[in-house]
């Protein structure tokens, strides 16, 4: 049976996360990355990309998302600023900006797929060697501008906002309450 | 025979990562995006490895693990998973059906190459077609030695050479040192303490960026024994002290496979100058009979039908000259190319000794020969070896 989110503690799931984070960036892309900013909330009560009130999602974005099953479901979605997302799969494939534009979106939203598909599988490792074992959901990637991820109502949602290097990162983690 | 690799992941941008991972080495990359296609692509290939993804959509990696041991034609492949499932039950799991290693993604490029290393045999892509390395290119030479001394002896000896020489005093040094730059040749002391020479060329061996570069045992001459040991574990080659160093400087040309027709061929002045050493050992006069031809044709190619043989630094006569000689003369004429040759003093009386030298004619200076050409040919009557 699922557990239920309350016995997971906040504290494992920040540190989860920022460990998972920091690992894939700083291996894949070679950055380091600093978390800045948490919120623990309600599902309705946050909108992610305006942590500190500046709502950054009238920008275009990219946004890359894995579930995991099994002790404890819950999805996370990676938030990218478009230009972002495109440096990071330059970097990660050794292509330059004008072959990752000609190459398409279909590449971008691989790269971001798979980026958060490291990050995912890290955190929820880490889960699993808690006592929490779940499986990882395939990646899929959503695109655009001023929309709003609002999840069902029986969920948790954990805010944590990253900086590296002048750009921003945002996991939004989405926890189903267990019965 | 080329190594193939499978990589079986849904996502194009791993199987990309791996792609650029692999292509300094001398292997193929095959692609399959799930389990279905990766088992056809593997009982197709055959590949000698296959780096495999677990969460895929048709078929994920574990089915696809689990059919491809049960299939008496494909379970000897090796399997490798690259994979985000690392939680320790998932591993184990997968584990017992039978993989060859487990690496978790985010993954270093290294720490594949190094993995996949010990599976296969994993060759670096020489730079193919291209023209091979030369005795101008920079190279680096790793010396393993306890004593400053020699390490400064090699370091003077080879400073008229484009390589760099890099002391490292112990086994830990050497191994920070491959780690970071894996040396083009790599010089160990054979006396280090506790045999930790062979255990350094052991370490070389195993690791896959330093697995073919050329090591070389150094020790005393009288050490019989190490020196046999060292033949026997498989170093390139053993160099005695007291270092001789122009022998070293030959052997590391000869190890790292350089061209170095630059020693004894060249172009000046619109003639093709072949020139010879001070000494002629047969390794060199070997090295000669190597370039003559190519050089030459090279030459007659590019537009050059004068040639000097100059062999004014040539200490004495011998019979492996003799005959040198007599085919780059012969090749020469085969080519309509007009010679003539430059000899020093001793070397002119010594040919009068020999009934095929008696009737060569030399020029004293290069300057002399090479003003010949704008005047009468002049060329020496070509007697038989």
């Amino acid at each position: 049976m699922p557990a239920a989110t309350q016995e997971i503690s906040e504290t494992l799931i920040r540190d989860n996360i920022n460990r998972a984070v920091c690992d894939v960036f700083k291996t894949m892309l070679h950055r380091s990355v600093v978390l800045s900013n948490s919120q623990v909330t309600g599902p309705h009560e946050n909108n992610p990309l305006a942590p500190h009130g500046e709502d950054i999602s009238v920008r275009p974005q990219v946004v890359g998302t894995v579930g995991f099953l099994g002790e404890v479901n819950g999805l996370i979605y990676l938030y990218f600023e478009g230009a972002f997302a495109t440096h990071c799969t330059c970097h990660m494939l050794g292509m330059t900006e004008a072959e990752v534009d000609e190459a398409g979106d279909e590449v971008i939203n691989d790269a971001i797929g798979e980026i958060t598909n490291m990050t995912v599988g890290s955190f929820k490792n880490g889960l699993s060697d808690h006592g929490y074992p779940c499986r990882l959901t395939i990646p899929s990637i959503l695109r655009g501008r001023n929309f709003c991820i609002e999840p069902i109502s029986d969920s948790q949602r954990f805010v944590y906002t990253f900086e590296t290097e002048g750009q921003r990162l945002v996991a939004d983690i989405l926890l189903k309450c267990g019965e | 025979m080329r190594n193939k690799i499978l990589t079986v992941d849904d996502s194009k941008t791993v199987r990309i990562i791996v792609k650029k991972a692999f292509k300094t080495y001398d292997c193929e990359i095959l692609e399959a995006a799930n389990g279905v296609e990766g088992l056809a692509l593997a009982a197709k290939s055959m590949p000698d490895l296959i780096l495999l993804d677990v969460t895929m959509p048709v078929m994920d990696g574990v089915e696809m693990l689990t059919k491809l041991k049960a299939d008496p034609q494909l379970k000897g492949i090796p399997v490798m998973m690259l994979t985000a499932e690392g939680g320790r039950d998932h591993v184990l799991k997968i584990a017992k059906i039978g993989v060859r290693d487990y690496i978790v993604k985010p993954f270093e490029e290294d720490v594949l190459i190094e993995k996949a290393g010990r599976i296969i045999d994993l060759k670096p892509l020489t730079d193919g077609p291209a023209k091979a390395r030369s005795l101008t290119d920079p190279a680096t030479i790793l010396v393993v030695e306890d004593k400053p001394a020699i390490i400064q002896q090699i370091q003077e000896g080879l400073k008229h050479t484009p390589w760099k020489v890099i002391g490292a005093a112990t086994q830990g040094e050497a191994i920070d040192f491959c780690t970071k730059t894996p040396p083009d040749l790599a010089i160990v002391s054979l006396s280090l303490p506790e045999e930790s020479a062979f255990a350094l060329f052991r370490l070389m061996r195993t690791n896959v960026r330093t697995k073919y570069t050329p090591v070389f045992g150094l020790v005393v001459k009288t050490e019989t024994n190490t020196v046999q040991q060292a033949q026997t574990v498989g170093f390139t080659t053993v160099i005695t002290k007291p270092i001789d160093v122009s022998d070293l400087e030959s052997r590391i040309a000869k190890a790292m496979n350089l061209d170095t027709s630059l020693r004894y061929f060249g172009i000046e002045d619109g003639c093709f100058l072949v020139k010879m050493p001070e000494h002629c050992t047969p390794a060199v006069l070997a090295e000669i009979a190597t370039y003559l031809k190519p050089k030459l044709t090279e030459a007659v190619d590019s537009g050059l039908n004068k040639a000097i043989i100059n062999v004014q630094a040539l200490k004495s006569l011998h019979m492996g000259v003799i005959k040198q000689l007599v085919t780059a003369m012969q090749l020469c004429k085969d080519t309509g190319v007009n010679f003539t040759l430059v000899g020093n003093n001793q070397l002119m009386s010594e040919c009068k000794g020999f009934e095929e030298t008696r009737s060569w004619a030399f020029h004293e200076t290069l300057e002399e020969a090479k003003a010949s050409f704008t005047k009468a040919p002049a060329t020496p009557a070509l007697a038989t070896a």
